[in-house]
């Protein structure tokens, strides 16, 4: 562990010292930063760490092209300057608070470019979450924490799978078409991959 | 109490946005009523936080962030609230609220039969209808089956059918073919979104004649 140690910061951002501690909380304090006082330095952080990314996730499964990429960058990192204010470091990581963003974006890009036409935009599934009991927040966080530490333990082909269905976006049988497997067999990867990950489930 | 749940694959589709929009409204709704379906979406979406932070970085140029910051002092566009969601037993899902745009009184009703009837909404999905069938008090709807799925979330009531009891905020879904008759409980009209990719059918000689009107209302 690394903790206690300063470690040179990589990249662009030589400005900003990482806390001990996890590198999502870091982020979570400038979208906070962002949010109570339109901080356009916290903002400009925050898009150099999370525009390449955005970036990669707009590539992966090569559904869209470089400049459709750099479009949904620009959209996405307009909504976290517009919501920020609306992100609970409580309850939510930065990445993921980020993630489910860059999912609506790019959900509705495909919608437009396929002439898709619908009322509804795909923030509009969104749900918030209603004030909680600090116990049940916790148990919300360690979850999260417990998921990233457990996703360098998967084995490949879950790992892969993961892939395929998240930073991709494709269903089930999509996946399975790609990957030349039956579509049980891309769902039991999924959920064993869920399982291990230890994400709670109803019975349903 | 919610005692009907979505599988662990609609919940995962959800929340990686691969689900058409009727349906995903249909998991959305149930969500509204269920506080633990709510966290394991939450866990779902942060599987999608841990791989975006683990992605090789994809270069961007300036002039992106240039665009960006140019572009941060316009107004943020209107947006349908989605804060005032209640988790009661008779609130309509706030998604629903927004399609029905109205109370389910205002909507219109098409009889099928005496105590059955349909009223069909928009969302934009080609493939599935996305629709509320309203059963009276104690009534039946008569035997059935479907060339294709059915997703079912009691909003109002309750009914019950060869596999159980299922009360507002259950989702139920059945298989092609799968067959059942649903009863709407004696107390209270019962009032259900059903999301279909293809019609039902009727299974009973006595209905089967209605069986050419019950066309796919998809989009």
């Amino acid at each position: 562990m690394n903790e206690g140690i300063s470690l040179p910061v990589s990249g662009n951002n030589k400005s900003w010292t990482a806390p001990t501690g996890r590198r999502t909380d870091e982020w979570s304090e400038a979208l906070v930063l962002i949010g109570k006082s339109q901080d356009r330095a916290a903002f400009t952080r925050f898009f150099r760490h999370f525009a390449p990314l955005i970036k990669a996730f707009a590539l992966s499964g090569s559904n869209l092209s470089a400049n459709h990429a750099d479009e949904l960058v620009q959209e996405v990192m307009l909504k976290v300057w517009q919501k920020a204010g609306g992100f609970n470091p409580e309850k939510a990581a930065a990445s993921t608070w980020v993630y489910t963003i860059a999912r609506n974006c790019r959900t509705d890009m495909f919608r437009r470019l396929q002439k898709f036409d619908t009322p509804l935009a795909a923030e509009d599934f969104n749900f918030e979450l209603e004030e909680e009991e600090p116990f049940a927040v916790l148990h919300t966080r360690r979850g999260s924490d417990r998921i990233r530490e457990l996703m360098g333990e998967l084995p490949p082909d879950q790992a892969q799978i993961l892939a395929k269905v998240y930073m991709e976006g494709k269903s089930h049988s999509e996946a399975a078409n790609e990957l030349d497997l039956p579509l049980g067999t891309v769902k039991s990867r999924v959920r064993l991959a869920i399982q291990k990950l230890q994400v709670h489930m109803e019975k349903a | 109490m919610v005692n009907h749940h979505p599988t662990a694959d609609f919940l995962t589709d959800y929340a990686t946005g691969a689900m058409p929009p009727a349906q995903a409204a249909c998991i959305s709704g149930h969500v509204n009523y269920c506080e633990q379906c709510r966290r394991s979406i939450e866990q779902l979406q942060d599987i999608g936080g841990a791989l975006l932070e683990r992605l090789p970085p994809a270069a961007v140029s300036e002039s992106v962030l240039d665009n960006v910051l140019a572009r941060l002092d316009e107004p943020a566009p209107l947006s349908f609230d989605t804060s005032k969601r209640g988790l009661t037993d008779t609130a309509i899902p706030g998604l629903l609220q927004r399609l029905i745009n109205g109370d389910f009184s205002e909507l219109v009703w098409r009889k099928i039969t005496g105590s059955l009837s349909v009223s069909y909404l928009k969302t934009g999905d080609e493939h599935h209808e996305f629709a509320l069938y309203r059963i009276a008090a104690g009534g039946q709807i008569p035997e059935h089956d479907h060339e294709g799925s059915e997703m079912t979330l009691v909003l109002q009531g309750g009914f019950s059918d060869e596999s159980g009891h299922y009360g507002p905020g259950d989702f139920v879904y059945r298989k092609p073919s799968e067959t059942h008759a649903p009863t709407a409980i004696q107390s209270e009209e019962c009032i259900c979104l059903a999301v279909m990719d293809a019609p039902l059918r009727f299974t009973r000689w006595q209905h089967r004649w209605l069986n050419p009107f019950l066309q796919l209302r998809a989009g």
